[in-house]
């Protein structure tokens, strides 16, 4: 029993520290009705503060950390609230992830451009004296943040019980138009709530860099491990998001001890708030995360979107087709490389798109998919099964995952859908990129290029026209989808669930069907980028590129085949023409900015370059003429009148 | 006779879509406006575009002589316009004693409980109870009393009585009667007709967007007015 004592003071320290950030999450996110992806990132945007000023500048840390929390963490909630969210009102829930998942790319990538991907160590904020309790040794540090969180959380519950602030924030958060009625201002209280969240995530950021180091990457992805207490208290209740943060952090910190000597759980102490994240979302009764924001009918701003169902793209098909297979001709070696590993992520875009543009549907795990296809061609090529068999198999083995992650789908909506698969994208990466059984001992899978039917794809040029063929076949059945029943189906889910069921449509159906075709058609994708660069390993592909695609599709245009293109172009082809390191630098910079710009759009950069409507064109005209015509006949008859 | 508001021109609605199509109304200082029309006439865009919900495209709205169409809702509330919106205007999740501070302001908290007590016994019986889960009544009353605790000179009514006992909807009107008595300005929406035209001083009809009828209740009650524009309703 004593043994343990150690692994639960350690627990309750790391379980203070989500709490502080959770419960920021949970100020932010009930009166706001924004669920900040970025939370995270805000913390580690008060962490480098807190760093630059005690090292750099040479402040004392009684300065320095009081800037960072009381200055830095409430300016940038401001920033965030006024030029990020205040607009987006009245858009539906997904406008809003994609923006706070922009932001946290902006904000991460940011971090990298100006102080580089390597860990900063900074000196202990307390003391490290120890002392003994019964039975284990505690420090000071420990103790001080045990007391830290506790009393911020007190004092975050007597604001809202006790002062009058905090019951206006309470009714701004209970019916914001009500409440302006009542002559309060709610943009203000929300402004408010804006910064004394974004406070909340500057101190969890900087009580974490002592611990941590200074790493963008470390600190963005542990304080959101405070989603998941967030989530147990509903998103919505203060004590309860303490209380899970606290038991969380105790049972990590507790199974870290019981793994021990199971190297193969090795992975389960870090994730083990995701799968309460994952287990509460996908089990909870349905109904039980509703959404706070409703979407409202708001005045299109540009320009009208035309009406209308898609068409199948038929002439950018055989264009692009036409266009990728002249390529190899003025291609070489490095540049054809790149150009095979662009229509790789044609796929892998248009596949995201089936979820994100027609389904508006979040995934924030489409990595794992990837993944899943190139691993398993590797596990069965080198057991001598034929490659294109390896292939298709690795497609479908997928379609289980996609299976599982259809079922938070049909549940959740939105938000928690989107929450849902971020959960299962670490899970995923944390639980299985660390086994034998994806990159088997040495972490790392290779694929060697393959013949089929005696015919060598060892050239690149071959291997090339191989790909093509793979991918057109995908986008071929991505933009089939798009124009036929099931494209309908789940464009109508994507707008009204119960309308759409009232029509007798099954969205169960629907919905597995759609997360299965898109993992598979990723998985093929990625078992052709893994051919491609012949090897694999976990660092290439892990949860933040989900993160990053998303940010590159909204940018693209996730309604179209274009955009899907235009992703592939922007995410692939851009870095390996311009190589310079600050353009690598800025570059996801540029795509988080580029998708908060374009998150309200229907279809990205795409949308914006819009190819003339030749038929639309035609029948305006043809009226045009017509009424000429009849305009002459009436001329001529009139003339004929004065004649007589 | 001085006017508390005045409407000229005003343009409003949500999207693309516009719903008053250039409204001129006036509410004389100390008296009853009833403002009746068919579903979908524009009543409910009216009475937000006053209170600020929903902006004003076109035309002015002058609030003590004071144009206010650029101020935001809570801008107009302090400035003494109270809107009791259809549907349940109270905060569900607070207590019957919170919602009352909140609609009391800054100052005077229990002068304000007090005074809502006194004119709804009910409400001082419930103080430390979610408002949420009071009676449909109940809530409705403690949604009035918002307007009876501040000093608002204008108090907008969108539909009070939907959804209530005839009992209860006696007591909404006794309220509104009470506020009339001590000298606010109302403009009330109303589908009992015939108790809206026994407190109004004035009617107005709106058809689709446009006042089609301005007069004092006798006048409308002449004219076939309600069958041209209300169906059957009187």
């Amino acid at each position: 029993m004593k043994s343990y004592l150690p692994f639960v003071v350690i627990g309750l320290t790391t379980g203070s520290v989500y709490a502080i950030a959770a419960m920021g999450l949970v100020v932010t996110y009930s009166t706001s009705g924004v669920f900040n992806f970025a939370h995270g990132a805000v913390g580690m945007v008060g962490a480098f503060a807190f760093y630059s000023l005690t090292v750099d500048a040479g402040l004392p840390m009684g300065l320095s950390i009081p800037i960072a929390v009381l200055v830095v963490g409430p300016a940038l909630g401001v920033v965030i609230d006024r030029v990020l969210f205040r607009r987006l009102h009245g858009t539906g829930a997904a406008t809003y992830v994609v923006v706070s998942l922009g932001l946290l790319v902006v904000l991460q990538a940011l971090a990298v451009a100006i102080y580089g991907p390597e860990t900063r160590q900074m000196d202990p904020i307390f003391p490290r004296w120890t002392y003994q309790l019964p039975g284990v040794r505690v420090g000071i540090d420990q103790t001080m943040l045990v007391i830290i969180a506790a009393l911020s959380g007190a004092a975050l519950l007597a604001f809202f019980r006790f002062t009058r602030l905090g019951l206006y924030t309470r009714a701004v958060v209970g019916d914001p138009e009500l409440a302006e009625l009542k002559r309060l201002n709610s943009a203000g209280i929300t402004r408010f709530s804006w910064m004394l969240g974004s406070s909340f995530a500057a101190l969890a950021g900087v009580l974490l860099t002592p611990t941590l180091g200074l790493d963008s990457i470390v600190l963005t992805g542990l304080v959101i491990q405070a989603f998941a207490a967030a989530v147990v208290g509903k998103l919505t209740s203060i004590p309860k998001t303490y209380l899970g943060a606290i038991g969380l952090g105790v049972a990590a910190s507790l199974a870290t001890k019981l793994v021990a000597s199971r190297p193969a759980l090795s992975g389960l102490p870090n994730s083990l708030p995701f799968f309460i994240l994952f287990g509460i979302l996908v089990l909870s009764p349905k109904g039980s995360f509703p959404e706070i924001l409703k979407a409202v009918a708001a005045p299109v701003r540009s320009r009208a979107v035309r009406a209308g169902a898609p068409r199948f793209p038929g002439a950018l098909l055989v264009a692009a087709a036409a266009a990728a297979a002249l390529a190899p001709a003025v291609l070489s070696g490095s540049q054809l490389f790149t150009a095979t590993s662009v229509l790789a992520f044609v796929l892998i875009f248009s596949s995201l798109s089936l979820l994100l543009g027609l389904s508006r549907q979040i995934s924030l795990a489409h990595a794992v998919f990837v993944v899943f296809g190139a691993t398993t061609v590797a596990h069965l090529q080198h057991a001598g099964v034929p490659y294109l068999v390896a292939l298709l198999a690795g497609g479908l083995i997928v379609l289980p995952v996609g299976a599982v992650l259809a079922i938070p789908a049909v549940r959740l909506s939105g938000l928690f859908l989107a929450l849902a698969t971020f959960a299962f994208g670490v899970l995923a990466q944390s639980l299985l990129f660390g086994t034998e059984l994806m990159f088997g001992r040495a972490g790392i899978v290779h694929i060697s290029r393959p013949e089929l039917f005696g015919f060598s794809l060892g050239s690149d040029r071959a291997f090339y026209y191989f790909v093509l063929a793979v991918v057109a076949a995908g986008v071929v059945a991505v933009e089939t989808v798009r124009v036929t029943r099931l494209g309908r189906v789940l464009r109508g889910l994507g707008d009204s669930v119960p309308a759409t069921e009232s029509l007798g449509v099954n969205p169960v159906v629907s919905r597995v069907l759609i997360f299965c075709l898109a993992g598979f058609l990723a998985a093929i994708a990625g078992g052709l980028e893994g051919t491609l660069t012949s090897s694999v390993n976990p660092i290439s592909f892990g949860f933040f590129q989900s993160l990053l695609w998303v940010t590159v599709l909204v940018t693209g245009g996730m309604a179209s085949l274009g955009g899907s293109i235009l992703a592939a172009l922007l995410l692939v082809a851009v870095p390996s023409v311009f190589t310079s390191p600050t353009v690598l630098d800025w570059l996801p910079v540029g795509f988080g900015a580029a998708a908060i710009v374009l998150a309200q759009t229907p279809n990205g950069l795409a949308g914006l370059v819009r190819l003339p409507d030749f038929s639309a064109l035609a029948t305006a005209s043809r009226w045009r003429l017509d009424n000429l015509r009849g305009q002459e006949r009436i001329a001529g008859a009139a003339q004929a009148g004065a004649v007589q | 006779m001085s006017m508390v508001l005045e409407l000229g021109g005003v343009r409003s609605g949500y999207g693309t879509t516009e719903v008053l199509h250039g409204v001129d109304l006036r509410v004389p200082r100390g008296t009853a406006v009833a403002l009746l029309g068919a579903n979908g006439a524009g009543k409910t865009t009216l009475l937000r575009t006053v209170a600020g919900l929903t902006p004003t495209r076109a035309g002015r709205i002058l609030f003590q002589g004071a144009p206010v169409e650029h101020s935001s809702a809570h801008q107009r509330a302090r400035a003494g316009i109270s809107l009791v919106p259809e549907g349940r205007g109270i905060f569900r999740r607070l207590t019957v004693r919170e919602n009352l501070l909140i609609q009391a302001g800054s100052k005077r908290a229990d002068e304000a409980v007090a005074k809502a007590t006194a004119f709804f016994p009910k409400l001082g019986q419930r103080l430390n109870q979610e408002a949420g889960t009071l009676s449909g009544g109940e809530q409705q009353m403690l949604a009035l009393a918002g307007s009876l605790v501040t000093d608002a000179d204008l108090v907008l009514a969108d539909e009070l009585s939907v959804g209530l006992a005839p009992i209860v909807v006696d007591e909404i009107f006794a309220a509104l009667e009470a506020l009339r008595a001590e000298g606010r300005s109302m403009l009330i929406v109303e589908q009992y007709v015939d108790r809206v035209l026994g407190l109004a001083d004035y009617v107005y009809i709106l058809h689709k967007g446009t006042v089609v009828f301005v007069g004092e209740p006798a006048r409308c009650a002449a004219d076939d007015i309600f069958e041209r524009y209300l169906g059957s309703v009187a």
